[in-house]
């Protein structure tokens, strides 16, 4: 019964014992993903629930009709921070890819819409 | 002195459950996760250990029988396309009113290449072969004395393509898998004590298909409307898959087609996800009323990314280089 024990417990002693490491899917945005914001945001800020490699983690902000807005990354551990210009009313896509410290990548994209 | 055994795993346990942020893990295509479905196999190949998968169900004998499985399936990557799994499933049989038995069901493995990975549609193909091994289980549970090959397809599409203004339907996701079952014996004779002479069974070749429809809260907050949710509900995948086999040909006489349906729920976290279905048959020849199944599956890849976690022959990382945008 011991050993039957041990061995149901095993998956979490494996987990428990791993280390802080995953992919890093994005947990949070400012603006929220889909939301709609009164006023142009100064920037759109990116909460990874990992810490991602700098060199190899992008994103960028484009309006409606695909042109860029944004101008410039700065990664800071688990958080990204995409500056973008005074951004008028219309909707804005936010597309991301990432490299998480233990190099898997992953990516993704949302809207969010400066009111009208 | 009293062991400090319990304490131990009570703190690990405690540190395995305890709340993480919203994640993710694993067959990634794209902004897309299809977690680990538990009847059907997911379209990746992956480095995975689900342990244990544990199901109780009335089965199709007459009279049904109630059966529990313990399963555990171990899943490789040989690259980043092509991967290995071996499997195998405990089982006690409690018929109405004849004798419990037990043991171990056929060994099954499988070898699969996931021959087309579609980031911006969210589209995934992988095809595989899977060998239930003849002779490698107990005849007490009935375990198949011939081995059986299955080439099987299997795809997965997110809907995360669709335009924006599909909204919440962007969540939704399918996957699918249709297989020809051929048994390399055509039929088996076995030994009845009731009548002393030996009976020949058919032993049928089928297609086997299935599939599950999926919808990601994940995928819900990272990519359409984040609706600020309780922490918890941010990680289900609520699902209903189905697995199906009909008969085609070498009938045995029985019920062609058999399968079940199952409604559930996947939660799916940073290093392992928990699947609770419920298993209910499609005839009286597939089950007897509504069983349900439960797994707990670890996503070795990420519990340890540097080791036993990364395919044998990885391409160089970063895996999928440097991102780019096209502009």
């Amino acid at each position: 019964m011991r050993t039957l024990t041990l061995l149901g417990l095993m998956p979490f002693l494996l987990v428990g014992s791993a280390p802080a490491r995953a992919h890093a899917y994005l947990d949070r945005a400012s603006p929220l993903v889909g939301s709609t914001v009164a006023s142009s945001p100064g920037q759109v800020t990116l909460y990874f629930t990992q810490d991602l490699e700098p060199r190899f983690s992008k994103a960028e902000v484009r309006n409606a009709v695909g042109a860029r807005v944004d101008h410039g990354v700065s990664v800071s551990g688990s958080v990204m921070r995409v500056g973008v210009r005074t951004l008028p009313p219309g909707t804005y896509h936010v597309s991301w890819r990432v490299l998480s410290v233990d190099t898997h990548t992953t990516e993704g994209a949302f809207s969010f819409t400066v009111g009208r | 002195m009293p062991s400090l055994l319990p304490q131990r795993l009570a703190v690990a346990l405690a540190v395995a459950i305890a709340p993480t942020s919203t994640a993710v893990a694993h067959c990634s295509v794209g902004a897309r996760f299809f977690p680990a479905t538990l009847n059907v196999d997911d379209p990746c190949v992956a480095d995975e250990l689900s342990l244990p998968t544990i199901s109780r169900f009335r089965n199709g004998d007459d009279p049904s029988a109630t059966e529990l499985d313990l399963s555990v399936d171990y899943s490789k990557r040989i690259t980043d396309t092509v991967g290995i799994s071996v499997g195998s499933t405990w089982v006690r049989l409690r018929p109405p009113g004849g004798p419990t038995v037990s043991g171990f069901d056929n060994l099954t493995s499988g070898v699969g290449w996931q021959f087309l990975t579609d980031a911006s549609h969210e589209f995934v193909m992988k095809a595989g072969l899977d060998v239930d091994w003849g002779h490698t289980g107990s005849a007490a549970i009935g375990a198949a004395p011939f081995t059986t090959l299955t080439p099987t397809l299997f795809f997965g599409k997110g809907f995360g393509d669709l335009p924006d203004s599909a909204g919440w339907l962007r969540a939704f996701a399918i996957t699918g898998q249709v297989g020809y079952s051929v048994p390399t014996d055509a039929s088996t004779v076995t030994f009845d004590p009731g009548s002393g002479g030996f009976v020949t069974t058919a032993n049928p070749r089928s297609i086997v298909y299935g599939g599950s429809l999926q919808y990601s809260m994940p995928y819900l907050r990272s990519n359409v409307v984040d609706l600020q949710l309780p922490d918890f509900f941010n990680h289900l995948i609520p699902v209903v898959e189905w697995n199906l086999e009909t008969q085609v040909s070498n009938l045995d006489g029985g019920e062609r087609t058999t399968g079940t349906i199952n409604p559930g729920v996947i939660w799916v976290g940073n290093y392992y996800q928990v699947g609770l279905e419920a298993i209910i048959p499609v005839n009286r020849a597939s089950g007897d009323g509504v069983g349900v199944m439960a797994q707990l599956h670890l996503y070795l890849d990420d519990i340890f990314p540097n080791t036993i976690g990364k395919p044998l022959f990885a391409s160089s990382a970063p895996a999928s280089g440097r991102p780019s945008f096209g502009n």
